[in-house]
């Protein structure tokens, strides 16, 4: 058997740049198809899974898909605003728990979320390393933005400016890193978590700053009329939230009016649920209600009569490819005829020698095969990135 | 076909090695067999709380007794304590103002005025200021002692009672029962004081703290308030201020929110101005319990009233 092998062997790398293109087109043939299907199904359970453990989002009416990816995967634009009263409609109505999602701003490429802590309930987040969100201010990041911001707990993250030309715009707001999640292999990781209230002070909407009665904020002051103090634009604001400047932080105006992207709605049941919804079902109301699994079982469906007809197109070059393949390793024994000939003259049984052809072939295809699972077992492990970069992106 | 596929990925699979798979966690509501655990924002809710819930409720006002909750500010590890918790009580009303910075899961947070929201005092000489291109501001105050009013204590402890039953719907019958036991309470210590201040609108009193609003709104008590603390002896510019009231409002009785210091009470007797407590039991007391302060201010007042 080993001389059978050692025979096959020696001639494969005699003819090294014939084997090799067998085996590249066999891997081809296997993987394309395999990997294809891989994808798909990593896919399948990378944008269902998610979105299954969301019963119901709530958001500004627009685009069903826009609003499910960013407030799924934090990817896409950052959809029109509704008002916080809209959260409070949910949580009043008593019909389901509302989370709210402030999706607007980002610390360098990581997106900063500001939630609540039912967030971290529903997403089964635990905490590694510090502590929970507790005070204005604080962050908690996940693993793989603790890793890409370089942070750890006692660190600091500071908030992105949204455009370097607008000086007046968004002040950036560092915020002391608190906590770090554990890794649970989800968008999560990559997002840096605030209270909602946190993301309103990155707003504008709530701020602190020197106490205006104070004689070292006199030179801030533009005018007193009895109990109301006028203060001009030199006022000092903090941009850092500390225990001795906290009691200075305060929001004006009614919260209720104050922005947020989307609310995760988790109803208590069924009943819940179809209640909730009908709610929303008016032609004047301006919230939509969106069922994510319903939203991302579309897009799959898209997805999936794509790769129908990529992995017909697939097969049938597989197929081409594979009719070349038996072609040459066909066309090859007739050019060696002279060599088979020879070798049952000097004894070779044709057995032995047809032994020989099969090992060679048997060879070839198991290489194509290995080659193929290699390439498969890579896509499943680098799947999820693919699907990152080429549909949430 | 369907087959075939899933043959030939698991093969390649199981030669090639698979990847990380997503693990999602849904949401598990943990609930143990155990009590209900409720922290509340003062003591008058922990109390109330305590009374509706008995058994199946385990709640307490975690804040220290020596400073005043609505302005103590707790600290990271005080506020995991009440993420906690599965209930946390507020008072509502701009009480206790580290709430709003904090972060708390507002699916726990029971505001337990907020159906008395039109009732609430706003308190009308808050500072105003402004800057920036927002303009004028105002942080407008609001009274928050609403458990002085005993009928807002007791639409307080039915929202206490209904946050419990929904928490612990098999207990619905026990709180319901609790409440009216409850209530009876309250309701006779209401009536008790509405008859003791009944037709005593014009007799002035003087407040040592602006604490008391919907305390004098419900007993129709004709009171002005002082900036005073009852363990510091005012100072002069204080105690001229008190002059200058008195010559507009000339209260005999200054209503204090806890014992005052002998020095201050001397003073006020030269000018002619006995004390009295009402306490608000914002804090736990160091003997018996809510009702029994509001039993002794309920006698501090009678003795103000009938003298």
């Amino acid at each position: 058997m080993r001389d059978i092998l050692y025979l096959a062997w020696r001639y494969l790398m005699r003819h090294r740049v014939l084997t090799v293109i067998l085996v590249v087109a066999i891997t081809l043939i296997v993987f394309l198809p395999v990997g294809l299907r891989v994808l798909v199904m990593q896919s399948e359970q990378e944008l269902t899974t998610r979105a299954a453990a969301t019963p119901l989002i709530l958001g500004q009416k627009g685009s069903p898909l826009e609003l499910a990816l960013v407030t799924l995967y934090f990817a896409a634009d950052t959809p029109p605003s509704l008002p916080y009263a809209e959260c409070e409609r949910v949580a009043n109505d008593r019909l389901a728990t509302a989370i709210p999602m402030h999706l607007r701003f980002r610390a360098r490429q990581q997106p900063i979320i500001g939630t609540s802590l039912d967030y971290f309930d529903l997403r089964g987040l635990d905490v590694a390393e510090g502590r929970q969100l507790a005070v204005l201010g604080d962050c908690v990041v996940g693993a793989t933005a603790a890793r890409k911001l370089g942070v750890t707990v006692g660190d600091h993250v500071i908030s992105s400016p949204e455009n370097v030309f607008d000086i007046a715009g968004v002040y950036p707001l560092k915020m002391p890193v608190v906590g770090v999640l554990a890794r649970n292999h989800t968008p999560d990781d990559d997002a840096v978590f605030v209270d909602l209230k946190t993301t309103w002070v990155i707003e504008g909407l709530g701020h602190g700053h020197q106490d205006m009665s104070r004689p070292e904020a006199a030179a801030g002051v533009l005018k007193r009329e009895g109990s109301t103090v006028i203060a001009n634009a030199s006022v000092v604001q903090y941009n850092e939230i500390t225990a001795r400047n906290m009691d200075s932080f305060h929001f004006h105006g009614d919260l209720g009016v104050f922005p947020i992207q989307a609310v995760i709605a988790v109803p208590h049941d069924e009943k819940s649920s179809a209640l909730l919804q009908g709610r929303y079902l008016g032609d004047e109301e301006r919230v939509q209600v969106i069922r994510p699994l319903e939203v991302m079982t579309e897009l799959l469906d898209t997805v999936l009569t794509v790769q129908t007809y990529v992995v017909t197109a697939v097969v049938i070059v597989g197929l081409a490819t594979l009719a070349t393949a038996i072609l040459v390793i066909v066309l090859s024994l007739r050019l060696r005829r002279a060599e088979i000939a020879t070798m049952n003259r000097i004894g070779g049984a044709r057995t032995r020698v047809l032994a020989i052809l099969t090992a060679e072939v048997v060879v070839v295809v198991g290489l194509g095969v290995l080659a193929a699972a290699g390439l498969t077992g890579l896509t499943a492990a680098y799947g999820s990135l693919i699907i990152k970069a080429l549909i949430l992106a | 076909m369907k087959i075939v596929w899933g043959i030939l990925v698991v093969v390649l699979l199981a030669v090639g090695g698979c990847g990380d798979t997503e693990q999602e966690h849904s949401q598990t509501a943990k609930r143990t067999d155990g009590k209900l655990t409720v922290l509340t924002v003062n003591y008058p809710l922990a109390y109330f709380a305590d009374r509706l819930g008995g058994e199946h409720v385990a709640a307490s006002y975690p804040g220290p007794i020596d400073r005043d909750p609505a302005f103590w500010n707790p600290s990271a590890d005080d506020v995991s304590a009440f993420q906690a918790a599965d209930l946390v009580l507020l008072n509502g009303a701009t009480y206790a103002k580290w709430v709003p910075k904090v972060t708390l899961p507002s699916s726990k947070l029971v505001n337990t005025s907020a159906e008395l929201s039109d009732r609430y005092i706003t308190v009308m000489d808050a500072e105003t200021h402004a800057h920036g291109p927002g303009g004028e501001h105002a942080h407008a105050g609001t009274a928050f002692t609403t458990w002085l009013d005993l009928t807002m204590a007791m639409a307080q402890a039915r929202a206490i009672r209904d946050a419990f039953t929904a928490a612990r719907p098999a207990q619905a019958e026990f709180f319901a029962a609790q409440y009216k036991d409850l209530t009876r309470d309250l309701v006779d210590l209401d009536h008790r004081l509405t008859t003791l201040t009944s037709g005593q609108d014009d007799r002035p009193l003087v407040a040592s703290h602006p604490v008391y609003q919907y305390f004098a709104r419900r007993y129709d008590l004709n009171l002005e308030a002082v900036m005073w603390e009852p363990s510091e002896v005012p100072g002069g510019r204080q105690w001229e201020e008190l002059r200058r009231l008195l010559e507009q409002h000339p209260a005999e009785w200054m209503i204090w929110e806890g014992e005052p210091a002998g020095e201050s009470v001397s003073r006020l007797e030269t000018l002619g101005v006995q004390s009295l407590v009402v306490d608000p039991c914002a804090t736990p007391p160091a003997t018996g319990d809510f009702l029994d302060v509001m039993e002794a201010n309920v006698a501090a007042l009678a003795a103000a009233f009938q003298d």
